[in-house]
């Protein structure tokens, strides 16, 4: 039965291979991301490594390759869930002819994991030349030259770690998908107003109370503390946190702020149609306020801590050191960024192609393809400056607690220019992204309108 | 009957067809789903288009509220032959002067019922004129739940926004295609009533495509389709007549 399963899960594989290629590229990446820093902290463990050099090793593996750690399990399972529940109705449509509910979710979870394992494998590899450059980079300035690469299977390990994130993910979506009785008709999602999990209201508390507790302590303890890095340890991460907890809470937010934003965007059926859908549908366009969020928070906390760090630091501090410590944290908010950019992009074309028989519908009640792309242009409007907000709000977290221990007070001395810049970044990937997407959808349903006709 | 309503300028008919050839696909596998289809659609009559599966029913009724664009022939709707028209010129045209009505409603899942039957308005760009809005959903019976979203309706309830939808811009013609495939007997029999009393009471021109002899009943007119071309038609038809065509429509075009 179990072979069985995996033969149909395979056959469904090969038939469309596109659909996956979110997944796998998200594994990818989040395997070669976690698993060059993991290989990092293994080396600590070399043989020959001084007891400084390891501690070293250790917190740059352990610490810094944390705060990505966070966002590339955020990313893997939102984009995991986001290609089963694109599956919706195909699984009902199983059910229909005897899938039982188990047999459905071990398809879903199988196809997941097949992916996942190829592309983590991958990852692996990559880690470990990824891993290498890391030490590289640190070598001379932060540890001694003498350091050499002893990741071994850390960067497998970190492979491990991504596959079962992605099982558990793709176990709760088929869940999720599975719910409720088959029914001969399959009918589209259409769920309005979801309440939030208790789950996920426990998960996001604990995120914030965690980020703004650190932000606490960096203002308390760490400020204090001989060693320049402590607050950077403790606060380094808090605006991640903040901001994934404020993503778990995306369909609340977007509730809010879509009622807040409306009489900013006018009138006219677009806007009504674009802010109506943000407010009835949040769930589902909360899949994309999410990512957007974390982005901003993260693109913003980070690049100003290191701004910080910069200015604080270099003049006072080994010299060297301290622009190896600059130079790592830049390939760190590089990677963070661009992961979080993917996953922003992912969920927005996820997104917008399930949508497209609401198009046709739209379509068929006399909307013309320009107004179905104002519709979608004023949606991701709402998401972006709504997601920008808070991202902005939530990389306050790290922002304000380490320029406090750095002796700049509460607002950075300088670089204020940064959280408008990533702004209008972050708003602009959220709607060139939209529009790629629509148009491709919408050229695609405007030579059949009647294909939606019944 | 109502056959005759006070014509517009534009003729006695609401929609005039002739010639229509609609091809699908290419080569040994094509499908000439309609064959030189002639029909007259008189302003204010209801009328039922009947016919076996691949005859034709809802590629005609595609190509005649101008969703689908006909190889060859005329599609002439409200004095307007569509003839040749952009899709952007289509939609505009389609939106003030159809209502469509659909098998499985079509309402938008994150609009109130109000919200649903004005849709069309804001989307012509025109002023939502509430009184007749609620007026219209008072017609239909749901002026006490206009607030409701779509899942908190039944589906003949649903069938009832989109017919108060569809007659909002005051269309020139009412298309709808098979509106009573998802609904049970009794709920079929309200929504073909609100149908009838659309031709009777506000003088719409209906067209509907079904499958259902009781349903074509409530109609002034049934025509037939065989192959792609109208093969007979039936005033005021009873659901026994139209079962009986129904079983010999080989009677109408001869065995070929």
């Amino acid at each position: 039965m179990s072979a069985r399963t995996a033969g149909l899960a395979l056959r469904s594989l090969r038939y469309r291979p596109t659909a996956s290629a979110a997944t796998f590229l998200a594994v990818l990446l989040g395997t070669a991301l976690t698993g060059s820093f993991a290989a990092l902290a293994a080396t600590a463990g070399g043989t020959g490594v001084s007891a400084t050099d390891a501690e070293t090793l250790m917190i740059m593996g352990a610490v810094v390759g944390g705060w990505g750690t966070l966002i590339v399990l955020f990313s893997v399972a939102s984009t995991v869930g986001i290609t089963v529940r694109q599956r919706a109705v195909e699984i009902g449509l199983l059910r229909t002819v005897g899938a039982s509910p188990r047999q459905a979710r071990r398809l879903v979870r199988f196809e997941a994991l097949a992916v996942a394992l190829v592309a983590a494998i991958v990852g692996a590899g990559l880690a470990t030349i990824g891993g290498r450059a890391l030490l590289a980079l640190v070598r001379g300035g932060l540890v001694s030259e003498s350091v050499s690469y002893a990741g071994g299977f850390a960067p497998l390990a970190a492979a491990f770690g991504v596959v079962v994130v992605s099982g558990i993910a793709a176990t709760a979506a088929g869940r999720r998908a599975t719910q409720g009785p088959a029914r001969f008709v399959v009918a589209e999602a259409r769920s309005e107003t979801v309440r939030l999990g208790r789950w996920r209201r426990i998960a996001a508390a604990l995120l914030l109370a965690y980020g703004v507790g650190t932000a606490v302590v960096t203002i308390t303890v760490s400020a204090h503390s001989d060693d320049p890095y402590a607050p950077m340890q403790t606060s380094g991460a808090s605006a991640i946190l903040v901001g994934l907890g404020l993503a778990l809470l995306a369909p609340l937010l977007l509730r809010w702020g879509a009622m807040v934003t409306r009489p900013l965007l006018g009138r006219g059926a677009p806007a009504h149609l674009g802010s109506w859908n943000a407010r009835r549908r949040s769930h589902r366009l909360a899949g994309v306020l999410g990512p957007v969020i974390v982005l901003a928070a993260a693109a913003i906390g980070v690049l100003m801590l290191v701004g910080i760090d910069g200015r604080t630091l270099a003049a006072s501090y080994d010299p060297a050191g301290a622009r190896t410590v600059t130079l790592l944290n830049n390939v760190v908010v590089g990677m963070i960024v661009l992961f979080a950019a993917i996953m922003v992009v992912n969920a927005i074309v996820a997104g917008i192609s399930e949508r497209e028989p609401e198009f046709a519908r739209l379509r068929l009640a006399g909307a013309t393809p320009a107004q179905i792309r104002a519709t979608v242009r004023v949606e991701a409007t709402v998401v972006g400056v709504v997601g920008v907000v808070l991202g902005a709000l939530a990389s306050t977290a790290t922002v304000v607690p380490f320029a406090w221990a750095r002796g700049e007070g509460v607002l950075p001395d300088a670089q204020l220019w940064l959280p408008p810049a990533v702004a209008v970044a972050v708003l602009v990937l959220t709607l060139v992204s939209s529009r790629v997407a629509v148009d491709r959808v919408t050229h695609a349903s405007g030579r059949s309108v009647r294909a939606g006709a019944r | 009957m109502t056959h005759t309503h006070p014509t517009a300028a534009s003729g006695p008919h609401a929609l005039t067809v002739s010639g229509l050839v609609r091809t699908y696909g290419t080569g040994a596998g094509a499908v000439r789903a309609l064959d030189g289809l002639h029909l007259d659609v008189p302003r204010g009559s209801f009328t039922a288009v009947m016919g076996p599966s691949g005859s034709g029913k809802s590629t005609f009724l595609s190509c005649a509220a101008g969703l689908d664009v006909p190889d060859e022939g005329r599609v002439i709707l409200d004095g307007d032959d569509l003839t040749g028209w952009s899709e952007q010129r289509l939609a505009e045209f389609r939106r003030e002067h159809v209502g469509f009505v659909f098998q499985s409603f079509h309402l938008l899942p994150y609009l109130s019922a109000e919200q649903n039957v004005a849709l069309p308005l804001r989307l012509a760009g025109r002023r939502v004129d509430r009184t007749h809005v609620r007026d219209l959903l008072a017609r239909v019976g749901l002026g006490e739940r206009r607030d409701h979203l779509p899942t908190a309706l039944s589906g003949g309830q649903e069938q009832r926004v989109a017919i108060a939808r569809a007659l909002v811009t005051r269309p020139a013609v009412v298309v709808a295609d098979e509106p009573t495939g998802s609904l049970d007997t009794t709920t079929a029999h309200g929504v073909l009533e609100l149908l009838r009393s659309c031709c009777d009471d506000l003088g719409q021109t209906v067209v509907m495509v079904t499958h259902d002899p009781v349903a074509a009943s409530y109609a002034d007119e049934v025509v037939f389709l065989v192959d792609g071309r109208v093969a007979g038609r039936m005033h005021s038809p009873t659901a026994d007549a139209v079962a009986g065509q129904l079983a010999h429509l080989d009677d109408l075009v001869g065995v070929r």
